[in-house]
This record gives structure tokens, C-alpha cells and sequence, in this order.
């Protein structure tokens, strides 16, 4: 089925064609009917987080927009397939009707990316997006068991499969999840859930400079409390969150999950161990929602229509704050952190100052700084993603080249 | 490649999984070869003499054998990278091994192949608490690992049963899981970074301390690849606090049935232990025997659930299970009383498949099938063993639908041992039908590479291929394993 | 695992012995990170498994012993570390003794290999030739450098390095069965409990008790002149327990020192010429057990009843020999010591492996020193051999130092006050490279129930202070 372009999302012009197959053999059809004509597709889900990554050199989109609706979903065995164009909302949905949900809390990137539409679930397996659980409970790549998927050959394939264990062959799985539909459109994805808390709370540790607020977070996890959220909110977005309703000055967060008898248990050998570091308070249920939907869609930098530059960096959690701090020496910058301190998010500004910041995380010990968004013309100058060495690139290549040989799906978007 | 002939596996009784034929340019310049390998690594680095090549000719999936070319044995990044690259200069093929734990063949060697044991690389090079990371070399036990962090607290959570001897380096080729993942995963969630040797010597880094990984997963990519991508000499892996205690709670049951149902609404019920293990009769006896962990043995079907926290957190939560296999008939209900008492429970678990041994030969099977099937699918094991004639233990982790049954069999009766093999293949055939796979945790090594087909079709193994072959474009690495040997790429 | 003996190769018993342990191994590899070599050196051929696999083809194919092969051989320490890992239960000690044999039998080691074997061979079994050896050791000390320096002459620099450095004390006029009651009596420490004597020690000191159990000591070889105050400590204890010492002149060498060189005739000599004697003493009036102090030469006692089995005149009397053997703190931990107050020391103890992997006796010992009053530390790795096994350390110096070392900073890295063991090559072992006093167990457990403070912890004002 082939339809003009509806919705706008930034990489597919209105006047592109845009395919929305409603099953896997018009999938295929459609790949090979471009690389018949050798006209580049651009891939989209929901087009939520199509800012990711650079501008996609295509004459046709391919949207999994009518590759919707749960296949199979057994709550016993924690497992539930998809057509990759389901609504996430309806995924999460269905989970919630079961006392289930994905473990890997997977962010909205709409007030961040200034987009519309509808995040679907292969869009949030093909971006690998995370949420603050990562700590402890990993990305999406993490909670991806099998998919099948049609290739740069228009060949439709299955890779991994509907149980936990599984070692057969190639982890294709793993390498299509956060490739940004570069080597493949998946139409359908296994995944595992689990379920949901009986309770959650926060601890809020007050008015902790960054580098004391990292140690404290890494005194947490060495704790045995099973610490499923450590996030350090800098005065200067405090207000941001709960309504402004956290106490004054910075708030550092512990999340705990699980059996109330367990977190009200936990909750005391956190406050026991380090109660004396900081004015403490708890948050129930409903605030700890909200504030960790807050943390995980980047709340504070949501698009204010400035297109001030985002990034998201990794790095060794103890290396966050010192990352901020010396970027805070030579450039204006917001910052908080997520993952114990190893997820820093940045706002500039101004500039990006990405050959500034890339050298600091070098020095950092290493990791990466992925710039989200900006004005065009930095973003057209500027590697959206971590530069890698040459033999690393040229080994990606080949793996690219070795799904999608002759350059279909998303060209340039990986940069 | 396509038209390759098959070249029998050494010795008598050994059923037909055939090795690639070994490449005659390269068996004629075996000397040469070694004296290559001997300028590249320090003293004592290189085993030529053919009476000491064959104890390398196997690991734990002992019915095929192939002593290599040669071994060696490097110390360092450096010198691994130096052996790859020489080697593919040479066109010579190359097998890494860590311990020699594969239960699937997966370090057997092949005739024209240097072995390229990691065994000397076993420094742990870095433990960062504050990041909760390790740095070690590839041949570093998993064991030493959680040693070695124990005091303060930590530990590093894939436990594989043969975790006292099988190295990082060999965990990460096979993503190897343990009785534990379903709580905290398998290799590849607990794995942050290696330093990778590409064939022609090239040092790569993937990952490392923070969590993203750049670019391509290709860390996820590696993790579980058989050593056919390249060889790790490095990880960075991610260590966890250790829970303030752990419980094993053993439940005896008089079938099979009951146990496996009691399983499914334990895991329904939304509790997840920390592990969830499964014995039948024949299994007990043999675990208990050596271990002496006071497993009951009038029972048909014993499941040793785990549960970990603080005193109250596991008093709770082993209340709700209790409650639950009561539904299910349950016959004995035994806790551990003391942390000597556990480690004997799990010891015994751990050791089940070496202590099968004292009774008979054996091989061991990994598929893993979908929970709702695991009744049906247990069922059908015993039969199709029954009709070969042979007897099975079943021991494995029930959680996650991983089974593990034990064939056993007299390697000495060539006719007993290719029943073994064949009613392997039939409960593996069985696993994919029921919605599950080939291996769970093992890997594919040579065991299962011929059944790759009951799995994926030719394009998905033709794709599979072409990844492998953008890391390995001349199939130097580990080549006789997991994609059958007719359909290769020319 | 699968293997190739013809039939007229089972025929052979020891043959067909060593292919049914072979035939329980399954290849998992466990053994290997429990072994002291392969943790050490990194190759498989250096690791239990590799070495069962060389023992494997060298048997089937009835092939001479190499050069190659007997180089992994011999680098086994005979640990046993493998057998406690073991799942499966291969009987791996057993099957290198075959190889050993068979090593012997069929291979000729070069010149100075044979000749320090011969040497060792014919002096350490024997105490007053040892004893002499000793002597010109200390004379000859300042050539170690010099035979460093040439590879095949490393194993004399090991020798005279080992040597103890004072001369050894004479053993206390070789203090023989006399109960002992009345000069523990005699001693100022008899009664060390405070008011309340426990009763089973009070009944030893009354001579009027008919004892109830009779045992002999071995006497062995080394030890007695290397330590003759282990077995004094021992015999005081036993006698202030009532356990009546017997006496069994002649008693020497139990033969483990030439049996680990696979020097079998000579070994299987010193067991007949024990088990005579023993047997002859358990038929003059019955013997409860023969105790051993060096757990080393226990191992080789309680294995008498296999080495001998094929041997019609001595197999049942080898059995019934190897069936009273006991450790002697296997013995004691059945003797209801009281319990005593804890007396602030802290004790390293190291599990000698032919203890704790042969004779799994890992408990006793650990049980007895506590409840002594002793706060017992194990250190890291306990399982892993201090290098000393027998005459690994004359004849593999460089695997023997690296093992030594790593014990040395494990047992250190435990902050005890002192380091005790149950066999007298740890001791020297350890001894030669810590600076912590080195004793025996039986020698703290002799102090804490009433004997004289050991002579190696005498020295330091801070055990004296102890006392």
C-alpha cells in the first residue's frame, strides 16, 4: 500500500512517497521494488525520534504504520510479540491489564525532540531507547528476543526467538536493536516484560553538590537494596520536577521497586547507611511516577522552540560530574544526571561545542556524547553520534554493508 | 566452500560430525608455521611436539576430537594481535579456547588450525566499585571474579555451572547463562566492554565503563558469536552488590508434572526468585552422591527455588511460593538453615553434570523451549530416549525454560554412542517445534551446527554468514563451527 | 570418557584399574582451576585434565614415556586439589602413581636428574644419613648461588637453601612410650584450666587408670630430625589424654618420599617393612590406631591397603594397617578435648593437601584449634599447595618458589599472629619464607592443654607474654 506522506515527521519531506505496507510480503515487496529502481527508503515508526542521528538522503519513506497489533502476548512466560508499527501505548496497555510492564522504561522523546506522532514499539527497539532502569534493569536491547525483519535484499527474516535463552547462531537481535533502521526494517518484535511493583518509592537526598550527590549514589549501589533509579537533579532544574514540589536545593534520587515489605526494607538500609549525608525525604507511589516519567523524557530541556543543543551523554557514572564541571569552565551548560550519575543530559547555551566536549569525555576515560538536537546548520556540521575510530568505522561499514549491500535503508542517518 | 568434502572426526564410535578438510598448503607448512608462532609470543608460549598437541584435541563435548596444528599461548594483547595477524597473513585457520569447558565443541580445534589458548591471560587488570566495573583478561575464571570482589560486597552474576573453571574470554564467545539469569541476565547484559583482535591483527574497543554502546551494537553482536568475529582478550563487566542473603529452598514432588505446573504459577503469580532449578529422580541421585546437600531422594521431581534479600524480604516471598507449591502437591518443603548448608544445595547442582560421570557417559543437551511447553516437551524427552534405549536425567533451569537433558550412554559402544547422539538430535528438533531453540547457553559449537537448518532458513543462515563475514572474510576464525559446512559462501 | 585398551591390556590389572579411572573423567575441566600448576603456568598440559589426557595415550598406545610428557608429569605436585574439585570422582591420584611407574620403567632421565634423584632416594628415608646431610648442607650453603646458575644443578641450590638454618635440636632424649603423665604432672603448666580441671584430662593424670586405648606414632623419617618436637608435643598430649604409647622399634620410612618418584619396589620395601611391624605389635596385644603427625607420609599409611593389593602375603595386613592409620587430629578431635577460653591469638592455618584433599580431613583440625582457644583464620586460597609436596621443591624449584610466594602473601594478607599446619614439608615450606612463626598443630594443642609453649614461638617475648 502506498500512500502520500500524511504526518510530517522531520525526515521525510510531503512530497515524498511514503509506503505503509500492511504485512511482511509488501514489506518485502516494496524493498524490492526499490532496489530495483535503487531509490533509498527512509524507515520510520512513529516518527517520534526521527530527529536521531542525520538528515536521511531517500526519495521514499517506508513506515511500519500499518504493521500494527499484538500477535501473541503470555503473561505466564513474560513474553509478548508485536507488529513493530503497535503504539507503545497500546503495548504498555496491554501489559498494565496483566499486572505487567517492559522492564526497560523506555522514554518519550516528543517533548524533547519537539515531534508528534505515535512512539510504536519497533521505533523503540530499532532506537534501543532506555529509561532510568538501566541500571538495573538494562535498554531495550536487553528485553529484545527475537524479531524478524526484511533486509537491504528484500529478504524477510527472523533472528532470536520467544524464549529468554537463546544462543543459537548470531545475536543479529542485538546488532538490528539502536541500529535507526540503517540495516533493516523490523516488523516484528518478541520481547520479554515483567511485573509491575507492588510499590515504589523514592528516597530524595537534599542539597548535594554533583560530585558529593555521585558518591552518594555510588554508596548506593553498593548496597544490597536493589537500587532500580539513582538520578541527581542540580539545583538548577529542581523546579523543574513534581511542580517545583521537591525540597529545596538539589535532589538526589534513589527509586525502589518491588514488594512493599521489601522496599520498606531496603528503604531503611539505604537510610540507615547514608541518612547522615544529606536531609532526607520519601516520596510514594504517585510523586516517584511522576518524577521518573520527568528524568527518563528529559523534562527540564523539553523543546522551548530555541533548539538549544541536547546531548545525551555516557559515561562511567563517577566520571559525570567532573565532565560537567570542567565543561562548565570554558562553556555555558545545563546539566543532570541519570544512571548513578553515568547518563549526563546536557542543554548548551549556545553552541554545541561538540569538539569541546568529545575531547573532555576523552579525558573523562572515554564514552560518548550523542547531540539530540540543535539548529540545522550545526546539526548538518556536527557527527550526531561518538566519531569512532577508523577500523571500528570501517568494520560497522562492513556490517552494514553486509544487511542492506547496496545502501536502501536510512543512507546517512548513522552518519 | 560449498562443495567441501567431509572429513571423519578421529577415533572409533564417534558419530559423523565432520570437520572442515583440513587445507594441505597448511599441513605441508606446519614448521614453518611453528617457527613463525615462536618469534611471536614469549617462552614456552608455543606446543608443537604431537604428543602434546593432543590434550588439546577436546573440551567437555568430548565424543569429537582433532588435535590442531599447533597451540599457542600468548600473554598479552600484543602478542595475541601479532598470532592473528600472522595467521592471516598465512591463511591459517585459528581457534580460540578459554578453559575448554564448551559443551559443544565449541574449542575443539581442527587438523590445520593453531589453538589459540587465552589460559595465560588470566590477570583481573582493574576493579572500579565506585563504577561497579571490572577490567579482566579473557582468561580470568568467572569464578575469581566474584572472589575477588566478595569481601566488599560485590559480584559478578552470570554463573554458568562450570564458573570455578570456565574463563570470561569462553563466556562471552558463548553468551554463556547460569542458574541465575533470570534475575540478573546472561552474559551480554552484564557485559560493558572488551578489547576485540580482529583476524588481521587489528585492536578494537568496544564499550567500556559507561552504558551506551557507539554506534552498531556490535559488543552485542560479539557477545555469543563463537569466537567466529574475533578474539576477545579483554572485558569490562559490570559487578553488583550482593544481596544481604540468599535462601535455596528445596521442593520435592511426585511427578514431574506437578513441579513443572508449580513452576508456571510461581513465575504467573509475578514473584520472580532468583532462580528456579529443576531435578528429576535420576538427576537427583547423581547430584547427591557427590555433593551429599541432603536432597530428598523419594522424590520424582525436586525444584531448588532461590529467593534473596533481607531475612524479612525472603521470609515473604518463600510464604507465597510455599503457598503455591502447596497448591501443586507439594511432598517436602526443606530451607536451608546455614550459607555451608546453600552451597552445598547449589554445589551439587552445579557439579551435576561432571558427576554424571560416576555412573556413565554422557552428553548434554541445551535447547530451550517456551515455559507453557516445558511439561509437554519433558514429556516427550523420555520417550524419544526410552525408544533409543537409553536413560536421561533432567537437570536444568526451569525459570527460563533452559532444559538440560543428560543422555547417558557407554562411549565405548561405538552403536550406544551414535543413539545418544541421535536421540540428541530428536529432542533438539523437538525444542524448535515447541516455539523454543537449539541452544540455550551452550552454544553451537560443532554439536549443533548441523541442525542449524531445523532453525533458520538459507537466507537467514546466508545472512547470519554475511555478518560473520564482515569480521572474517576469509573464514579463518573457528570455522568448522555453528553454520553447516554445505551453503557456505565460496 | 571413551577409551582404546585391547583386551589383553585389560588383562592387566593395573592396567585395567587405571582405564576404569579413566573412564569416570568426562573432560569438564573443573580440575584445572583448582590446580597449583595451571593456575600458575596457564597450559593445559600443566593441569590435571592435560596430564590425564597425556597418561591416556601414553597407556593406550603403551608408549615409552617422552621427554615432553614426563616434563608435565613431573611438574604434578600431587596435590589432590583435582580429586577435592573432582564432580566425577576420578581417582586421579592413582593413576599418576601408574604413570609414574611407568615413567620409571621406560624412560631414562638425563645424567643429573637421575642422579639427584638417586641422592634424595637414598638419603632423605633415612634419618641419621639425612641428618649428616644436613650438616654438610650448612657447610656447602654459600655454592647455592653457584648452583643456581646451571639449570640441571637448580635442584642442589633448592636443597641447601631448604636446609634448616640452625642445627636441629636432638629430640628430647626421643622421648619413647613412657606415659607421660607424670612429667606433665611435673611441669608447671599442668594444670591450665583455672580451677576447673576437666575430668578427661584430670583422669589422664591419674596413673592408676588402666588406659583404655593403645597407639603407636609413626616415626617416620624427616620430620624427626628436621622437628623431632612435633612428635614430643604429640606424645606428651596423648599421655595426659591416657592413651597409652606403644612403642614399634624399626619403624621407618613409610616410603611416600621414593613412591612420588615412581620408584616403586623401593617403596613398596618400606611398606612390607612397616606393615610387619605393625602387625607384628597388633598381634603382641592390640593397637587402637597408628597415628601420624606428617600428613604427608598418613596419605601413603592409608594407602598401604592399595598398594600392596595385588600382593597376596601382604594385602589383608596392608588393609588392616591402612584401617588403624589415622591423622592425629583425626585422632584427637574424637578425644573430647574441652573447650577453653579464648587466649588472643590469632592462628593462620594452612590445610596441608595431602590433609585436606587426600585424607579430607579439613574440619578436625580447624574444630580442635578453636575450641583450644586458638581464633582461627583461613587464608585465600586454601586450596591451592604451598609448593613443598614432598621433593617438588629440590626437584622444581621455580614452580615450587612461585607457590610459595603466593601461599606466603595469602597467609600474610590474613594478619595472624602465627601459622600452623599438620605436615612438617609446609612447615619448612612456609617457614622459609615468612617471617610469622611456623608450628604444628598438635604443638599449639599440646601448649593450650598443659605442655610447654613451642620452641619456635618460645623465642618471642609476645607468645611467651601469652602464656
Amino acid at each position: 500500500m502506498t500512500l502520500p506522506s500524511m504526518s510530517s515527521p522531520s525526515m521525510i519531506s510531503p512530497a515524498m512517497i511514503l509506503h505503509a505496507p500492511r504485512s511482511e510480503a509488501e514489506v518485502v515487496e516494496i524493498v524490492r521494488g526499490a532496489l530495483a529502481g535503487a531509490t533509498p527508503l527512509a524507515l520510520q515508526g512513529g516518527g517520534t525520534r526521527a530527529g536521531f542521528g542525520h538528515a536521511v538522503a531517500a526519495e521514499a519513506g517506508l513506515s511500519t504504520s500499518a504493521l500494527s497489533g499484538i500477535l501473541r502476548y503470555t503473561p505466564g512466560e513474560m513474553v509478548m510479540t508485536a507488529l513493530a508499527g503497535t503504539p507503545l501505548e497500546e503495548v504498555e496497555a496491554a501489559l498494565a491489564g496483566q499486572g505487567q510492564r517492559l522492564a526497560f522504561e523506555p522514554a518519550d522523546h516528543r517533548p524533547a525532540m519537539g515531534t508528534q506522532g505515535v512512539p510504536t514499539i519497533g521505533g523503540v527497539f530499532a532506537a534501543n531507547v532506555s529509561g532510568p532502569r538501566r541500571i538495573a534493569g538494562g535498554a531495550a536491547r536487553d528485553s529484545l528476543l527475537g524479531i524478524r525483519f526484511v533486509n537491504g535484499r528484500g529478504e524477510a527474516l527472523s533472528a532470536g526467538g520467544r524464549v529468554m535463552k537463546n544462543v543459537t547462531g548470531l545475536d543479529l537481535v542485538k546488532l538490528m536493536a539502536g541500529s535507526y533502521g540503517t540495516l533493516g526494517l523490523m516488523t516484528e518484535v518478541t520481547f520479554r516484560v515483567l511485573p509491575q511493583p507492588e510499590r515504589v518509592e523514592t528516597l530524595v537526598f537534599s542539597g548535594l553538590e554533583d560530585q558529593a550527590a555521585a558518591e552518594l549514589m555510588a554508596a548506593a549501589m553498593a548496597l544490597p537494596a536493589d537500587v532500580s533509579g539513582a538520578a541527581h537533579l542540580p539545583e538548577s532544574v529542581r523546579g523543574r520536577f513534581l511542580a517545583g514540589a521537591l525540597p529545596e536545593g538539589a535532589a538526589t534520587l534513589l527509586r525502589l521497586e518491588g514488594h512493599a515489605a521489601s522496599v520498606a526494607i531496603r528503604a531503611e538500609t539505604l537510610t540507615r547507611a547514608l541518612g547522615a549525608r544529606a536531609p532526607l525525604q520519601r516520596l510514594g507511589p504517585e510523586q516517584s511516577e511522576s518524577l521518573w516519567r520527568a528524568v527518563r523524557d528529559i523534562h527540564p530541556y523539553a523543546e522551548d522552540g530555541t533548539q538549544r543543543p541536547l546531548w545525551r551523554v555516557s559515561v562511567a557514572p563517577m566520571a559525570g560530574p567532573g565532565l560537567v564541571a570542567a565543561l562548565r569552565m570554558e562553556a555555558g551548560v545545563d546539566a543532570f544526571y541519570d544512571w548513578q550519575g553515568g547518563l549526563v543530559w546536557l542543554r548548551m547555551e549556545a553552541e554545541p561545542e561538540a569538539a569541546l566536549l568529545r575531547g573532555l569525555i576523552a579525558k573523562a576515560g572515554g564514552g560518548h556524547a550523542t547531540l539530540l538536537r540543535a539548529n540545522p546548520a550545526a546539526r548538518a556540521a556536527i557527527p550526531a553520534f561518538e566519531p569512532q575510530p577508523a577500523p571500528l568505522a570501517a568494520l560497522a561499514a562492513r556490517v552494514k554493508a553486509s544487511l542492506d549491500p547496496h545502501g536502501l535503508f536510512n543512507p546517512g542517518r548513522m552518519g | 566452500m560449498s562443495n567441501a568434502t567431509s572429513h571423519a572426526a578421529e577415533g572409533p564410535g564417534c558419530a559423523p560430525i565432520a570437520f572442515l578438510p583440513p587445507r594441505p598448503d597448511v599441513l605441508a607448512r606446519r614448521d614453518e608455521i611453528m617457527a613463525a608462532l615462536t618469534e611471536l609470543v614469549s617462552a614456552g608460549g608455543v606446543v608443537r611436539a604431537p604428543l602434546a598437541l593432543k590434550p588439546f584435541e577436546t573440551d567437555a563435548f568430548v565424543a569429537y576430537r582433532q588435535p590442531p596444528l599447533a597451540v599457542v599461548l600468548p600473554q598479552t594483547t600484543a602478542e595475541v594481535s601479532a598470532v592473528l595477524a600472522y595467521c592471516h597473513s598465512a591463511r591459517v585457520p585459528v581457534v580460540a579456547r578459554g578453559a575448554g569447558t564448551s559443551l559443544s565443541g565449541g574449542a575443539i580445534p581442527q587438523a590445520d588450525a593453531v589453538v589459540l589458548g587465552l589460559s595465560r591471560m588470566n590477570r583481573i587488570l582493574e576493579i572500579d566499585l565506585e563504577n561497579r566495573t571490572a577490567r579482566v583478561e579473557a582468561g580470568v575464571t568467572n569464578l575469581s571474579i566474584s572472589e575477588k570482589v566478595a569481601a566488599q560486597g560485590f559480584f559478578y552474576a552470570p554463573d554458568p555451572s562450570s564458573q570455578l573453571a570456565c574463563t570470561i574470554g569462553g563466556n562471552i564467545a558463548m553468551n554463556s547463562g547460569g542458574a541465575h539469569c533470570l534475575k540478573y541476565g546472561v552474559t551480554t547484559n552484564n557485559l560493558l566492554g572488551v578489547t576485540l583482535v580482529l583476524i588481521d591483527g587489528t585492536v578494537v574497543t568496544l564499550g567500556g565503563k559507561h552504558l551506551d554502546a557507539g554506534g552498531y551494537d556490535l559488543l552485542g553482536l560479539v557477545c555469543g558469536a563463537e569466537g567466529q568475529l574475533g578474539v576477545v582478550t579483554e572485558a569490562v563487566v559490570r559487578l553488583i552488590a550482593r544481596p544481604e542473603g540468599a535462601r535455596p529452598v528445596l521442593f520435592g514432588f511426585d511427578s514431574s508434572e506437578e513441579a513443572g505446573a508449580c513452576v508456571a504459577d510461581i513465575i504467573a503469580a509475578g514473584i520472580i526468585p532468583v532462580a528456579i532449578e529443576f531435578m528429576d529422580r535420576p538427576a537427583i541421585a547423581i547430584c547427591e552422591a557427590f555433593a551429599k546437600a541432603g536432597y530428598p531422594l523419594d522424590v520424582a521431581a525436586l525444584l531448588i527455588v532461590e529467593v534473596e534479600g533481607a531475612e524479612a524480604e525472603m521470609a515473604a516471598m518463600l510464604a507465597e511460593i510455599v503457598t503455591i507449591a502447596r497448591r501443586h502437591g507439594v511432598r517436602t518443603v526443606r530451607e536451608s538453615q546455614s550459607a555451608t548448608e546453600a552451597a552445598l544445595i547449589w554445589k551439587g547442582r552445579k557439579s551435576a553434570f561432571g558427576a554424571t560421570g560416576r555412573i556413565a557417559d554422557y552428553i548434554c543437551m541445551d535447547g530451550t523451549v517456551p515455559l507453557s511447553q516445558l511439561p509437554y516437551v519433558l514429556k516427550r524427552t523420555g520417550e524419544i530416549c526410552a525408544g533409543f534405549g537409553l536413560e536421561v536425567a533432567n537437570v536444568f533451569h526451569a525459570g527460563d525454560g533452559n532444559m538440560h537433558p543428560l543422555i547417558l550412554f557407554n562411549a565405548n559402544d561405538p552403536a550406544e554412542a551414535a543413539k545418544a547422539e541421535a536421540a540428541g538430535n530428536e529432542i533438539l528438533k523437538l525444542c524448535v517445534e515447541a516455539g523454543g531453540c537449539l541452544t540455550g547457553e551452550h552454544g553451537v559449537g560443532l554439536e549443533k551446527r548441523d541442525l542449524m537448518r531445523f532453525q533458520y532458513s538459507e537466507a537467514e543462515l546466508a545472512q547470519q554468514m554475511a555478518v560473520r563475514a564482515a569480521f572474517d572474510p576469509l573464514w579463518l576464525l573457528n570455522p568448522s563451527k555453528v553454520f553447516p559446512l554445505e551453503g557456505r559462501p565460496a | 570418557m571413551q577409551t582404546f585398551f585391547t583386551p589383553a591390556q585389560r588383562a592387566d590389572p593395573a592396567l585395567a584399574e587405571s582405564e576404569a579411572i579413566l573412564r569416570r573423567c568426562v573432560h569438564c575441566g573443573f580440575c584445572t582451576a583448582t590446580c597449583p600448576t595451571y593456575v600458575t603456568l596457564g597450559n593445559e598440559l600443566d593441569s590435571p585434565r592435560g596430564r590425564i589426557y597425556l597418561i591416556k595415550d601414553m597407556l593406550e598406545n603403551d608408549r615409552p614415556a617422552t621427554a615432553e610428557v614426563v616434563t608435565h608429569l613431573d611438574r604434578c605436585l600431587s596435590c589432590l586439589a583435582c580429586t577435592t574439585t573432582c564432580p566425577s570422582g576420578v581417582d586421579y591420584m592413582h593413576l599418576i602413581d601408574h604413570a609414574r611407574m611407568h615413567v620409571e620403567k621406560t624412560y631414562a632421565r638425563p645424567l643429573p636428574d637421575r642422579a639427584i634423584r638417586a641422592l634424595l632416594a637414598r638419603i632423605l628415608p633415612y634419618p641419621a644419613r639425612f641428618r649428616l646431610a644436613l650438616s654438610l648442607a650448612r657447610i656447602g650453603r654459600p655454592l647455592a648461588p653457584l648452583f643456581e646458575r646451571i639449570a640441571p644443578l637448580r635442584p642442589l641450590a633448592a636443597m641447601l637453601r631448604l636446609a634448616p638454618k640452625g642445627r636441629p635440636a636432638a629430640a628430647p632424649s626421643d622421648v619413647s612410650a613412657k606415659p607421660l603423665a607424670s612429667s606433665a604432672a611435673g611441669s608447671k603448666r599442668a594444670i591450665p584450666y583455672g580451677n576447673s580441671t576437666p575430668a578427661s584430662l584430670s583422669a589422664a593424670g591419674a596413673e592408676a587408670a588402666p588406659p583404655a586405648r593403645r597407639v603407636a606414632i609413626l616415626r617416620g623419617c624427616a620430620q624427626r630430625v628436621l622437628d623431632p618436637g612435633i612428635d614430643a608435643a604429640a606424645r606428651r598430649l596423648l599421655s595426659r589424654l591416657g592413651i597409652a604409647l606403644v612403642d614399634v622399634p624399626g619403624e621407618g620410612c613409610c616410603g611416600a618420599l621414593v613412591h612420588h618418584m615412581g620408584r616403586e619396589e623401593e617403596a613398596l620395601g618400606f611398606a612390607r617393612r612397616n606393615v610387619d611391624l605393625w602387625t607384628a605389635r597388633i598381634a603382641a596385644g592390640g593397637l587402637d590406631a597408628i597415628l601420624v603427625t606428617t600428613s604427608g607420609c598418613g596419605t601413603t599409611l592409608k594407602d598401604y591397603g592399595h598398594m600392596l593389593k595385588r600382593d597376596p602375603a601382604y594385602a589383608e595386613k596392608a588393609a588392616r594397617v591402612s584401617a588403624l592409620a589415622r591423622d592425629i587430629t583425626e585422632y584427637l578431635a574424637e578425644c573430647d578435648l574441652p573447650a577453653l577460653p579464648a587466649r588472643g591469638l590469632t592462628v593462620a592455618y594452612h590445610a596441608a593437601c595431602s590433609l585436606q584433599h587426600w585424607q579430607k580431613v579439613t574440619l578436625a583440625p580447624k574444630r580442635l584449634l578453636a575450641a583450644a582457644g586458638f581464633s582461627v583464620r583461613e587464608p585465600a586460597e586454601g586450596h591451592l599447595c604451598c609448593g613443598s609436596a614432598g621433593t617438588y621443591n629440590i626437584l622444581q624449584p621455580e614452580i615450587s618458589a612461585a607457590l610459595q610466594a603466593r601461599k606466603v602473601s595469602n597467609i600474610e594478607a590474613t594478619r595472624a599472629d602465627l601459622v600452623c599446619a599438620g605436615n612438617i614439608g609446609c612447615l619448612t615450606q612456609i617457614g622459609a619464607a615468612t617471617s610469622l612463626p611456623v608450628v604444628h598443630t598438635v604443638e599449639l594443642l599440646d601448649w593450650a592443654y598443659g605442655g610447654p609453649v613451642p620452641a619456635r614461638l618460645a623465642a618471642s617475648a609476645r607468645f611467651a607474654a601469652a602464656e
